[in-house]
């Protein structure tokens, strides 16, 4: 069985997404020891070529995977500390990747997760068909609201398709176009699963289709880990070998921690950008 | 500002940073002493150290089957390898735990916990 990750990257003009992926790629390469595939767009590729990283793609990268890109529906406010900047959000094309992905066996994480460490090796042979986390670790420990849990005050369990592996197989394939059926039909299942529907969200639409493949119930089956998260209202103060340095936010101020050797999810865009180039000499 | 005051939140400050360390700590360690093995996955602690010496002490060591965290029954057919793997992941997590968590205690100001 073939098993390997696999990245989405698709740029817009605010945010590099693709050197993000670079990165983000280049660290679970390294970590976990399997190939890693991105999923990309021909202007994505143009940009790579155009900023000099493209012989740095394809030493990282096993397939560079182009589709097309996905339409820009929908703006998101990305913030950064207490700024904040708009930028449209790509982020509708994931449920294409059972038929995308070249793995039997794949690990399908975000550009924003870093990964550095090998625990989620230990989760390739696990006998379930599709894990996905079920829980957000804030980093600080005490940010998690009811809708970091729940997708609406009376909805179903939240997931995070931060990090999503699975096996392709008939089941898996049901999966991934339920998901794809709620992503198209978003307006429809807000209003049936009453969760904000103002902006499209993986997370809501894998919970969803999870519930429903479950028989409508929640379930305890065999799940990622939670994913260790760094919220956009966070900042990255220095990346070295050392670890990621961190200035976490509090209610009037910023903490300051360092995280090492844990697989980290940094939603502050911007503040990876800042910093893309101390991630890649990780790598 | 009094400097009583501002010495209370400068300790504040490291209270939080330790805080953060040693959650974060304790998380990652957490993560090591998971071990998956044969299509299960085991939470490596006390109980299932002492269960599966146990097993061995009474010549239970092929093909047994223990439940995973998921209360899922798994079978190991050879119960020595698989507390091998485990003592030894046990023992090198627990030894990193001792180093790390040692490092933080002594650690007296954010700029230490933190390098």
């Amino acid at each position: 069985m073939k098993k390997g990750v696999v990245i989405f990257a698709h740029n817009n003009r605010q945010i590099d997404y693709a050197k993000m992926a670079l990165a983000s790629g280049g660290l679970a390469k390294k970590h976990l020891g399997v190939p890693v595939s991105l999923i990309t767009d021909q202007s994505t590729v143009d940009w790579l070529k155009e900023s000099n990283l493209w012989d740095k793609a394809l030493q990282t990268f096993e397939q560079i995977i182009d589709v097309e890109r996905p339409a820009d529906l929908q703006q998101r406010k990305f913030k950064d500390g207490k700024e904040s900047v708009t930028a449209p959000f790509k982020n509708s094309n994931r449920s294409s990747v059972w038929d995308l992905t070249p793995y039997d066996r794949t690990l399908m994480i975000d550009c924003d997760y870093f990964i550095f460490s090998d625990a989620l090796n230990e989760y390739w042979e696990c006998e379930s068909d599709i894990l996905i986390s079920t829980k957000y670790n804030d980093v600080q420990g005490n940010r998690i609201g009811y809708l970091d849990k729940y997708i609406s005050d009376t909805g179903v369990r939240l997931l995070w398709a931060t990090t999503v592996m699975f096996t392709k197989n008939e089941n898996t394939k049901v999966f991934f176009e339920l998901v794809k059926h709620i992503k198209d039909n978003y307006k429809k299942f807000a209003d049936i699963f009453r969760f904000d529907n103002r902006m499209y969200r993986n997370d809501i639409s894998f919970g969803i289709a999870r519930h429903i493949l479950y028989g409508f119930e929640t379930d305890n089956d065999y799940a990622m880990p939670p994913v260790l998260s760094v919220p956009d209202m966070d900042l990255v103060y220095d990346v070295n070998e050392n670890g990621i340095q961190l200035l976490t936010s509090n209610a009037n101020d910023y903490t300051l921690c360092n995280i090492k050797d844990r697989d980290i999810h940094i939603m502050n865009k911007q503040a990876i950008t800042r910093h893309i180039d101390k991630f890649m000499e990780l790598v | 500002m009094q400097n009583e005051y501002k010495d209370a939140l400068e300790f504040s400050k490291y209270r939080q940073t330790l805080s953060v360390q040693r959650k974060t700590l304790k998380e990652k360690i957490e993560a090591r002493l998971t071990y998956g093995k044969n299509g299960g996955i085991f939470k490596i602690d006390r109980d299932l150290l002492n269960f599966v010496e146990m097993l061995i002490y009474k010549d239970r060591s092929e093909n047994v089957v223990i439940l995973d965290v998921n209360e899922n029954p798994i079978l190991v057919e050879n119960l020595v390898e698989f507390r091998d793997e485990i003592f030894d992941r046990y023992f090198s997590a627990t030894f990193e735990y001792h180093e790390e968590y040692q490092k933080i205690k002594k650690s007296r100001s954010v700029e230490t916990l933190v390098s």
